[in-house]
């Protein structure tokens, strides 16, 4: 088990060089950075003195070197556009995603985990039925369209919620239920039919034959095991998390990180998109990692292996 | 045995007649919208084979009208027979915008699915096959792809080489092979264990030869699945992208960039967003349901209850 978490955190490592390698040289091909960011009418000497200033008069190794060291130290580059550290960028308008996101996660597991075991219960019931329609209406509808339509609904005609910024409670309730929309019909899939599986096998049968209260024979017996697919591919969710939390950002104009990067990426600001797709990266390589780790101590052929 | 009277003895015929209906139903129904959305996009006009008179568009998709601002569609009070689906802030006729966004999102899906799936099976098999190190190596990867979100890397993109149509494809492409490649990886390593394969290895057959004349053809239908059940999720994908501003540049339309344009014209002109939206959900349901009963005819194994 020792050894095959190191395994799998000397592979995360390497991946995590190789992702940083590709981003860095990827925002480079598409030229001089400077064509972008310098005014045409500057002087010859105004030029270089930009260009020093910003570290692009040194060749693609060095500046990858530097690039390197500064990151060792938590230092992820300055916007070209805002003149400010990525980092305080991102102090900024992190709390604002945090704030958004966790609810809207915590809410689409709930309901993901609430109504998945009730559909896998009842099986072919009303509820079941409903489960199975709101997945397919919601794996067919764009997310984004079904938020521009909410927003036509609730906020244009009924003049019930607001539509932008964050101000109140009130403002929150579209953007969550946007994200909601975007991760609740998957997973919901998923834990239902992971449920159906579970209520098959030979130990439900005796866990009912030896007249456990059917209360019991869901929520404890077959729950505990029903939950261990979704667990494991939680880490999948992350790219629906991003898309959710950039769209819904963009629709409802909150001041988070969705907005900032996808204002950078519109700007040509190479070290904000950067520092951001990196920081995802090493997300991402935790969470499969963290992943792998639970799914080894789940596995008990992991598990007891000799290191 | 107490026989009941009155009954008639019915011949088992498989399945009950209503349950019949409804699997051909679910077949003709997305096949049909499908086909007519492909057909639209291809006659759109036709001056791809030198005829650009002749089309289903009404109009020129990008050709304004200064006095038909946003109009509603012509069905409604106020609306002008010239404009079926109303018209945009800049007099579009939404209509044709629509139709030629068409184009936009079933070529570059179909153009991505074929990409992925090509790349995807090639490295599948390779896994499922050869095993060891190359396996290993390549299941890594696809871990860190199928949980890399698409969208940072559209973004990254579209830094490094600019906006355009196969900025998109790109995009979608690069990390959409993973889920063939895992899906094809369990199928092969299930396939290397038969009589057959172990058959042509001891006469000698080349690794690739084996991969390709004796696995590939085992595997086809799971990947016609799994080809058909990504067409919705390719749609969705472009149109998120373009919904965002990162896909095909203006004016050209899409489905998602239309959507975009109608945001903010919501309080007057719903129509905007509404229908291409409309349009998107549509095709997207067709490609899940025909991509279901494909599954349910040649693979149920894939069945997800």
């Amino acid at each position: 088990m020792t050894r095959f978490i190191i395994v799998r955190i000397l592979q995360a490592i390497v991946a995590l060089i190789g992702i940083t390698i590709l981003v860095f040289f990827l925002v480079r091909v598409s030229g001089d950075p400077m064509a972008l960011i310098a005014s045409p009418n500057l002087s010859e000497e105004q030029y270089q003195k930009i260009k020093e200033s910003l570290g692009l008069d040194k060749s693609w190794g060095e500046q990858f070197w530097i690039y390197i060291k500064e990151m060792t130290r938590g230092n992820l580059g300055e916007s070209l556009i805002r003149e400010k550290p990525v980092t305080t960028m991102i102090g900024e308008s992190l709390p604002n995603t945090l704030k958004m996101t966790v609810p809207s996660f915590v809410l689409s597991m709930l309901l993901a985990f609430f109504l998945g075991i009730m559909a896998a219960t009842y099986r072919d019931s009303f509820w079941d039925n409903g489960v199975k329609f709101l997945a397919v209406l919601g794996q067919a509808l764009p997310g984004f369209w079904v938020a521009i339509m909410a927003v036509l609904i609730f906020s244009v005609y009924l003049e019930w919620l607001p539509v932008a910024g964050m101000s109140t409670p009130a403002h929150y309730v579209l953007p969550v239920l946007t994200m909601v929309f975007f991760m609740l019909p998957g997973m919901m899939r998923l834990v239902r039919s992971s449920m159906l599986d579970v209520l098959d096998s030979e130990y439900i049968k005796l866990a009912r034959i030896k007249g456990l209260p059917e209360r019991v024979v869901i929520w404890k017996h077959a729950l505990r095991n029903a939950l261990i697919t979704p667990l494991t591919i939680i880490g999948m969710l992350l790219p629906t998390l991003v898309v959710g939390a950039v769209i819904s950002e963009q629709i409802f104009n909150w001041p988070g990180m969705g907005s900032m990067i996808l204002r950078a990426t519109f700007e040509r600001d190479f070290p904000v998109v950067q520092a951001i797709t990196v920081l995802v990266a090493i997300m991402v390589l935790g969470v499969n990692l963290l992943v792998d780790i639970l799914y080894a101590y789940i596995d008990p052929q992991i598990r007891y292996q000799r290191s | 045995m107490v026989i009941e009277k009155g009954k008639k003895k019915k011949i088992y015929t498989g399945l009950k007649r209503s349950t019949r209906i409804i699997r051909n139903l679910t077949l003709i129904i997305p096949a049909a919208i499908l086909i007519l959305m492909i057909i639209v996009a291809l006659f759109a006009d036709l001056g791809w084979i030198g005829l650009p008179d002749i089309g289903l568009a009404p109009q020129d998709p990008n050709a304004t009208h200064p006095r038909d601002k946003l109009l509603p569609p012509s069905f409604m009070e106020g609306g002008k027979s010239d404009y079926f689906l109303g018209t945009d802030r800049l007099g579009r006729d939404l209509f044709s915008r629509v139709i030629y966004g068409a184009r936009v999102s079933l070529s570059v899906s179909l153009i991505v699915i074929f990409i992925t799936a090509l790349i995807g099976t090639i490295l599948g098999i390779l896994s499922g096959y050869k095993g060891g190190r190359a396996d290993a190596f390549i299941m890594r990867v696809t871990d860190v792809a199928l949980s890399f979100p698409g969208l940072l890397l559209a973004m990254l993109l579209w830094v490094a080489i600019g906006p355009g149509y196969w900025t998109v494809v790109l995009a979608l492409s690069v990390l959409g092979w993973a889920g063939y490649a895992r899906m094809i990886r369990g199928e092969s390593l299930r396939i290397r264990e038969s009589d057959f394969v172990a058959q042509a290895q001891v006469v000698g057959a080349t690794t690739w030869r084996v991969m390709f004349k004796h696995i590939f053809p085992n595997i086809v239908n799971s990947l016609i699945v799994i080809m058909t059940l990504q067409i919705g999720m390719m749609i969705l994908a472009e149109a998120a992208l373009s919904f965002l501003g990162l896909g095909i540049t203006a004016p050209t339309a899409s489905w998602g960039s239309i959507v975009a344009d109608g945001r903010t014209e919501l309080d007057r002109a719903w129509w905007i967003s509404a229908f291409p939206g409309i349009c998107i959900g549509l095709v997207v349901m067709a490609g899940n349901f025909l991509g279901d009963w494909i599954r349910d005819k040649l693979d149920p194994r894939l069945r997800q209850l």
